[in-house]
Parts: C-alpha cells; sequence; structure tokens
C-alpha cells in the first residue's frame, strides 16, 4: 500500500506517495527522476548508487523509502551551484579520474560524505572509501589524486 | 614535430555533466508511453522447448503483452545469420531469451515473469569447444552450414565448428623440418565478462507512421540500423538509432546484443517504446561474453635462438550464437605468432558452438588470448636454449624490413618495438630483484605486444564539420564515447588541423543515425587512428571551401593563399587578408551579393588498402600495427599464495601522443583489466552450462586496493596512418599483464602456469605441489 514519505532532497522538502519499501534508488530515479545516481547492480557491491543521508554516504539500492522519512538527502544533483561546482567536483573532473563516467556520481557522492565530514581525513580514510567503489576503466590512480586534490581545495575552503 | 595542440592534457569535454550526474546514459531516458519489459531465462542451457504456457502470467497486473518466439522466421547476423532474438524450438544457452512479459512497469513485468510455465526436453550440454568439437557430440545448430554468412567464413555443416581459418606462411609445418629445437604446450584463457559498470540496455519503438525508433547502450548504431532494417523489410533510411553516454564498453557493447531481442518484444506493442535494461546477472549471462580461447602451440627455433616455424591450434569456445566469435577466432590465430617473425606459419583456428552464451568483443580482441601463449612460449624456449627470454626475443622481433604471419613487411612507421623492448629492460631488469624472504617470494617477468585493429572491407569512420558565423566549429562523427576520451581526442585532432584553439571547437554528445556521420563501429583502438584520419581530411576540405571563396574576395588565385586559422592572406603580403569568420556563410559582400560556399565539409576514412584473406589465409588484415614492451615485478605471499604485483611497467610506440592525461589512464585502465583476468577473473560454468558467479561480488574484478603501481612511457615514431603521426592504443596495454606475470611467477618460484586466473588457492596449491616433488 502506497504511504506518504516525506523528506529533504538536494533542499527541497518533497513528499512521495510510494509503497514504503520501495527502494531508494527506485524512488530518487523513477519517482524523482533525479537519474544522476547510477544502478550498477543489484546487490551493494559496485557503489554507483551512493547518496549522502544525513551526513553520510550511503548505497541507496538496499535501502527502503521509509527509512529516509525525515531524513536530509542528498544526491549529486544538489552539489554544484549553477555552474560553480563542488570542489569535489572540480578535483575529480580535472584529475584524469573521469572515462566513461558511469561510476562518478558515487564517487564524488562518497567523497562528499567523507570530508565535508572530516576535511582532514587520512590518506588510509580515503582509501577505505574509495574501496566501496568499482571503476573498470580508470585503474583507480587518478581517482585517488581527485580526491586529494578535492581535500585539498576544501581545506583551503575552510 | 612540434604542434600546437596535441601532446597536452586538455580536459574532457564531457568531464562536467558526467561528474554533475547531468550525462544521459540508455536507463536514463524517459519516454512518454514508455513501457517495460523483463525477460524470462531458460532452466536448461541446452534444451528443446516443448511448451510455453502464459496464460497466468497475462492475467497479471499491469501485464500489457506476453511475448514468445512463437512466430519468428528470421535470423540475424553480422557475419553469420545464426541468432534469433527469442528462443523458437530449442535453448542453446543459459541466458537466452525464451519469452518476455511488457507492462507498465519493471515490477509489474518481472512479477508476471514468474507465471510463465515452459516445459523443456533437455540435451546434453557443452561448455568447451574440445568437447563439442567430438565427432559424436550432439549438433546444437542442425542449420550450421546454411546460415548465410560472409563469403570468407567455412562451417561446416553437420558439427558444432561453425569457422575455421587456416594460415600459412613459408612452408607451413613442412617448416619445422629447419628446426633444432622445439617447444610445445597448451595454453588456456577462460570464458569472462566485459563487466562495464553500467549493464547493457535498449528502448525500442515500433512508430505508428511504420518507422522504427532505438536508443541503445551500443558502439554500433549504424549496424543495428542495418540489421533491424532488414530483418523487418523495411528501408535502412526508417529505422533511426540513437547512442547515449555509455557506461564502459571493453568490447561487448560492440556488434548486436541485446538490440534485436527488445525490438522482437516492442514489435507485438507497435506505438509504445519499450525499455529493457540488463540487471547485472544479465549483463553476465545474457549479452556477449568474452574470451574462451584454448591455444596448442608448438614453436621451433636454430640453436642460436632463429625462429624457424610456428604451428598453433586455436580452439575457441564461441558460444551458442557464433556471430560475434568467428572474427575473434581469426584475429587470435593469425596473431599467435606474436611480435615475432617465424619464415614458417601453420595456424589454425576453429570457432565451436557451444551451450554458454554467445563470445563477443572483449578489448584486445584476441591478442591477449593469443599472444598469452608466444609470450609464455618464448620463455619456455628460451629456458630450453639456456638464453635470456629478452635476448631470444630481441632477435627475432618484428621490426623494419620484417614480415608477420599474414605476410605484411613491417615498416618504420609501424613503430620501434626494439626501444620499447630496451626501455623495459633498462626500467625494470637493469637491477637485482629482492631476495626471497620470510613472507614472500619475489619474480620479474617480460612480455613483448603486438595488435593490429580489426578491420572490415566496409570499416570506415566519417566526420561532418561546420564552421559557425564566428569561426568556430561544430564536429559531428558516428564514433561512440565509451569513455575512452575520443571526444578530446576529436576536439584536439580537430583544432590542429584547423589551427583553432581547442575551446572553439565543440564535439557532438550523442550519435544518432539520421544526422550523425557513418561509422561502421567504434572498434579495434581504430577511433584515433581511423577517426583522426577522417578529421584530417575534412579539415583540409574545409580551409579547401574557405580558400575558394577567399580567392575570390582577394581576386587571386586558391594556391596564392595562406590559412593561419583566423585569416586567409597573400602569401607575399598577410596584410591583405579576409577573416576566416568572415567567408562561414560564404563571403557577405557590400551589397548583400553573397559569394562563395558555406563552409562546412565531410570526410571518412578507413584502413588504406585493408584486405579479405586469400587462401592461404594472408593479406592486408592487420595494415596498422602498435607495439609494445612490458613487464610485471611481483611477489608470492608464501603463507597464503597470494600474489602482489609490486609494479607493472608498458611501453608502448604510439607514433604521436595526443593527451598525455589520457593515454596514461587508459593504459591503466587497460593493464587494471588484464590483472583482473590474470589473478581474479573466470566466468565459472557449471557442467549444466549455469554460470556459478553472474554477480559482481562473486565475479571478482580489480577494487581500489588492489590497483597497482605502474610505469608507463611511450616512444614517438610517427605512424603513416593516423593523424599527425597517431596511433591507436586503447587495447594494447591488455595483453602484457598475464603472460608478464606468469613469467614472472616462473622466475620467483620456477612454476610454470599454462592457464589462467592465478587465484592464491591455484598458487597455493602449484607451492605445495612443488614442496611435496622436492
Amino acid at each position: 500500500m502506497a504511504e506518504k514519505i516525506t523528506f529533504t532532497i538536494n533542499g527541497k522538502l518533497t513528499t512521495v506517495e510510494v509503497d514504503p519499501e520501495m527502494l531508494v534508488i527506485d524512488v530518487i530515479r523513477d519517482v524523482l527522476n533525479l537519474t544522476g545516481t547510477k544502478r550498477g547492480c543489484d546487490n551493494s557491491v559496485c557503489g554507483t548508487c551512493t547518496i549522502v543521508v544525513n551526513g553520510k554516504a550511503t548505497k541507496s539500492c538496499n535501502m527502503a523509502v521509509k527509512k529516509i522519512a525525515g531524513a536530509d538527502v542528498l544526491t549529486v544533483e544538489g552539489l554544484a551551484k549553477g555552474t560553480e561546482l563542488h570542489p569535489i567536483q572540480k578535483a575529480i573532473s580535472e584529475s584524469g579520474a573521469i572515462q566513461c563516467g558511469f561510476c562518478t556520481p558515487g564517487i564524488v557522492m562518497e567523497l562528499y560524505g567523507l570530508l565535508e565530514e572530516k576535511p582532514d581525513a587520512a590518506q588510509n580514510e580515503i582509501e577505505n572509501a574509495l574501496n566501496k567503489h568499482l571503476c573498470r576503466c580508470t585503474g583507480y590512480e587518478p581517482i585517488r589524486d581527485g580526491a586529494l586534490m578535492a581535500q585539498e581545495l576544501i581545506k583551503k575552503r575552510k | 614535430m612540434k604542434f600546437k595542440y596535441l601532446g597536452k592534457s586538455y580536459n574532457r569535454p564531457d568531464a562536467i555533466s558526467k561528474v554533475t550526474g547531468k550525462a544521459i546514459y540508455l536507463d536514463d531516458i524517459r519516454i512518454p508511453g514508455m513501457l517495460h519489459a523483463a525477460i524470462l531465462r531458460p532452466e536448461y542451457a541446452h534444451a528443446e522447448i516443448v511448451s510455453i504456457d502464459t496464460t497466468e502470467a497475462e492475467k497479471m497486473p499491469g501485464v500489457v503483452k506476453v511475448v514468445t518466439g512463437k512466430g519468428c522466421h528470421y535470423h540475424y547476423g553480422d557475419n553469420i545469420k545464426d541468432l534469433v532474438p527469442m528462443a523458437v524450438e530449442k535453448v542453446r544457452y543459459i541466458g537466452e531469451p525464451v519469452a518476455a512479459v511488457i507492462a507498465d512497469t519493471l515490477a509489474q513485468a518481472e512479477a508476471a515473469l514468474e507465471k510463465i510455465k515452459v516445459e523443456y526436453k533437455p540435451l546434453p550440454v557443452y561448455i568447451d569447444a574440445r568437447d563439442a568439437m567430438k565427432p559424436d557430440a550432439v549438433v546444437i545448430h542442425k542449420e550450421n552450414g546454411e546460415y548465410w554468412h560472409l563469403p570468407t567464413l567455412k562451417p561446416t555443416p553437420g558439427t558444432n565448428i561453425a569457422h575455421t581459418y587456416h594460415l600459412k606462411k613459408g612452408n607451413g609445418v613442412d617448416g619445422f623440418k629447419d628446426a633444432e629445437v622445439i617447444v610445445e604446450a597448451e595454453f588456456n584463457y577462460p570464458l569472462g565478462s566485459c563487466a562495464a559498470i553500467e549493464p547493457h540496455g535498449s528502448i525500442v519503438w515500433f512508430k505508428e507512421d511504420k518507422t522504427i525508433e532505438v536508443w541503445s547502450s551500443s558502439i554500433c548504431p549504424f549496424i543495428i540500423r542495418e540489421d533491424l532494417a532488414h530483418s523487418y523489410g523495411m528501408p535502412v533510411s526508417d529505422v533511426r538509432v540513437r547512442i547515449p553516454d555509455i557506461g564502459g564498453c571493453f568490447g561487448y557493447k560492440s556488434d548486436i546484443t541485446v538490440e534485436q531481442t527488445v525490438a522482437w518484444i516492442a514489435s507485438f506493442v507497435p506505438g509504445h517504446p519499450v525499455k529493457w535494461v540488463a540487471s547485472r546477472k544479465e549483463d553476465f549471462t545474457s549479452t556477449l561474453i568474452a574470451h574462451g580461447i584454448r591455444s596448442r602451440m608448438k614453436i621451433g627455433a636454430r640453436k642460436d635462438g632463429r625462429l624457424v616455424a610456428i604451428q598453433n591450434e586455436v580452439l575457441h569456445t564461441g558460444g551458442a550464437y557464433a556471430d560475434t566469435a568467428v572474427n575473434i577466432t581469426i584475429a587470435a590465430t593469425h596473431n599467435s605468432a606474436g611480435p615475432y617473425e617465424f619464415e614458417h606459419c601453420d595456424l589454425t583456428g576453429y570457432t565451436v558452438y557451444t551451450n554458454t552464451p554467445p563470445v563477443g568483443a572483449y578489448r584486445g580482441y584476441g591478442h591477449q588470448e593469443a599472444q598469452i601463449a608466444t609470450e609464455r612460449m618464448m620463455d619456455l624456449l628460451a629456458r630450453k636454449l639456456n638464453m635470456d627470454p629478452i635476448q631470444l626475443r630481441e632477435m627475432n622481433y618484428l621490426v623494419e624490413g620484417k614480415v608477420n604471419a599474414l605476410g605484411e613487411r613491417m615498416w618504420k612507421t609501424h613503430g620501434d618495438l626494439m626501444t620499447c623492448s630496451n626501455m623495459v629492460k633498462e626500467k625494470v631488469f637493469s637491477k637485482p630483484k629482492p631476495l626471497e624472504d620470510e613472507n614472500y617470494y619475489y619474480g620479474r617477468g617480460f612480455a613483448a605486444a603486438m595488435k593490429s585493429p580489426k578491420g572490415a572491407p566496409f570499416s570506415t569512420k566519417g566526420c561532418y564539420m561546420k564552421m559557425n558565423i564566428d569561426g568556430s566549429i561544430s564536429v559531428s562523427m558516428g564514433g561512440a564515447e565509451v569513455g575512452q576520451g575520443l571526444r578530446t581526442v576529436i576536439q584536439q585532432v580537430a583544432a590542429e588541423a584547423l589551427k583553432i584553439a581547442p575551446e572553439r571547437i565543440r564535439v557532438y554528445t550523442e550519435i544518432d543515425t539520421q544526422y550523425s556521420p557513418y561509422e561502421w563501429q567504434t572498434i579495434g583502438s581504430m577511433f584515433t587512428t581511423q577517426g583522426g584520419r577522417a578529421i584530417v581530411r575534412a579539415a583540409e576540405k574545409l580551409i579547401a571551401v574557405l580558400k575558394n571563396t577567399a580567392a575570390q574576395v582577394l581576386k587571386t588565385d586558391v594556391d596564392y593563399l595562406e590559412y593561419d586559422g583566423d585569416y586567409i592572406y597573400l602569401r607575399n603580403d598577410p596584410d591583405i587578408r579576409v577573416a576566416v569568420a568572415d567567408l562561414s556563410r560564404g563571403y557577405i559582400t557590400s551589397d548583400g551579393i553573397t559569394i562563395g560556399e558555406y563552409a562546412h565539409a565531410v570526410s571518412d576514412a578507413r584502413l588504406p588498402r585493408y584486405a579479405n584473406p586469400d587462401e592461404n589465409g594472408q593479406g592486408s588484415l592487420g595494415v596498422n600495427y602498435t607495439f609494445g614492451a612490458t613487464a610485471a615485478e611481483i611477489r608470492i605471499e608464501k603463507k597464503t599464495g597470494k600474489i602482489i604485483v609490486d609494479k607493472f611497467t608498458s611501453v608502448f610506440d604510439v607514433g604521436q601522443i595526443i593527451n598525455p592525461k589520457q593515454i596514461r589512464g587508459s593504459v591503466m585502465g587497460g593493464v587494471t583489466m588484464a590483472v583482473g583476468a590474470a589473478l581474479y577473473e573466470k566466468l565459472d560454468f557449471g557442467e549444466d552450462g549455469r554460470i556459478n558467479n553472474p554477480q559482481l561480488f562473486k565475479y571478482h574484478i580489480p577494487t581500489y586496493k588492489e590497483s597497482i603501481p605502474m610505469d608507463i612511457d611511450f616512444l614517438e615514431t610517427p605512424d603513416a596512418v593516423g593523424p599527425f603521426g597517431a596511433r591507436g592504443v586503447g587495447e594494447h596495454s591488455v595483453i602484457g599483464p598475464a603472460p608478464a606475470i606468469m613469467n614472472a611467477i616462473q622466475d620467483a618460484v620456477g612454476i610454470d602456469f599454462f592457464e589462467i586466473p592465478i587465484t592464491p588457492d591455484v598458487m597455493k596449491k602449484a607451492l605445495e605441489a612443488r614442496q611435496e616433488k622436492k
């Protein structure tokens, strides 16, 4: 049975009327048409569906929408302000971390969850975060470079 | 030569749309009235279909139509028309489409799928070419030989052999008479998956006006268009195929994969676009898979190390439909001589029907599968000759003046393998390797690499460019951006050719067969070479148009004019000039009378003098080559058998670097994929033809923490075909890692491997067996 569920997404208070067991990824992509969040596998392995819930990077493909009632949700579409990219987006877009780009939104959101909370995260914390994401294109080195660049930009910003 | 815009790391033009989540991939497309399909897969990998009962499924909520293969009378395919969009009388592999449900939502379609009842009569299952080739094997296609096929293909009716390719150079197998030393071994590169992070998908819409519109995560829109038009008996111009951004390809989104099946399903609900996107499981079981190549190789040499003869038998587990596997068999067979000159070659490749998903392209296209054997054999031969393995290779490299198995002479413009090899030798082997310690064995291994494109007589790439009113340029091509970075290549090559800054050149973002110039398909590391050549040719035409108009404006001869990107001017007096932007729409004179043409141009480029094989299987099939050398420095953990690659070194002669950041990224990605194949990846088939690991948590692709330190270097010996001397390198990096790692294992612990992946378990068992022997 459909229920009304209210949460904030990318700064906007939103109510959806859906089956409360519906997966968050399906609500985001198919109800709210925010297609930046990607589906790469069906069992929380690849990390492409990562969003930020209450400040924490979270996989959206194994979570029922009822769990985000009242939450503050951020998807990749919520990061840039107009044409001004978030520092993580700027770094990742310039470090060579993007080839096909399918894993990119998930990685950006993962880094957002980590670095906005902890700008001075240790390299091993960054590596543990990136290890939750699969990339088939780059060999990961440019993603690490982008993450470290992003950290520098965020530190300077503060 | 010094270039203004080449050799610089410009950012990708698609980086911003991808990092903001705004790039549109197939599953992101929404069309009003769109329905969703789910596809039923069989319970057996080889069985006759006795009956299908769809009654219950049709009654389920939201269901619009239930579709089976009943009534489907056509076959399709680009090389052999052996494919059907949905199983008709029998199923031949575990991922084959048996029936489909079209519903308002995907969840409804999936729920109804469970209500379809199918009765099967199981048949014997073959998961390996060796078994399917046996004389008493049950025939998977009784129509083998009757299907339409390219005239160059040779099926054997009444067997499971879909194609036999044979190459003879010199005296063929008789050449072994001149050999003083012979080594023989058998190798296996097992079935795997490209496993791009974006699963395959398509949308097909049979429109009320009797045209077809298709969107697909494919790199061959023009093949899809021609193939659908043929199947549905309509003009090619009435089928329109569009390609959005693609989330990785690595081969398996080339050729026709899922589009015909989705079209068959959609044909039952004309007027409605129907979307189907593979689940991750279906991406493993029901799209093209990779490799599946066994090599039985024999090499003969003189005592001084000169190679004399090679014999190789390639047994290719081609899968249930051989349309896409046949060309990989051919490439694997004629490239199995590797980057070495043999006076005599006897190379035979068999594409064999099996009850596994059809094999299609995978980055490297037969080269790594064959050269895993060649590069291991060089080390085996060196040991037998008591020679240094790199020295043995150096004596036999396909350098300038040498002739490869196909009979093609190597020119200086094919690149400098010897220098690549020397660079790797210096980087890796000039210092002693670490000594065995309490926890690890250490080893180093070398592998050279060679790859040509895989052409076809019609394998051209088109380029359309137009100059805008302000002198900026719009470029449109049919090349698919799968992540490899061709948009950047186009921007930089066009900038160089037109002498206009890359910032003033806008590259297309989607392909649409209605508007895009023709391209065969974006495969074989050919885009830089062929596509780049097409850009240069179009640019030359565009400049000629501008000069023709300028000659009228400046009242002189065309050949008295110079062009610098901003102006066209008199050769002897640059002050007498006209701005290029003023020529873009023709030149508008002061009274409004306009002279000259609109400044646009179209051109294309194919592999020059590409030819079909002759009666000896030889010919100009490669045309363009990129050579390189690689080495692995590894550690083997004694306790676990885990292999750690401490460093992987790659040096390729790429002719001309276009974008340093991108070319390094391409090689890093390729090495990582191939290390995955060498150490982790293999589709695990049960005897019943089921795939036991069709999920990313079971089919292990390299993770962040398994990424390896790399030393990547390039040589720039200009190429004769590609733009400004550049040649392709998209696939070449995948060839060296497996044999280099295997050679390094031998160096570390004296154990010879002939098959990958070498997982910790496999390594540990081999170490234990060695211990027992001692």
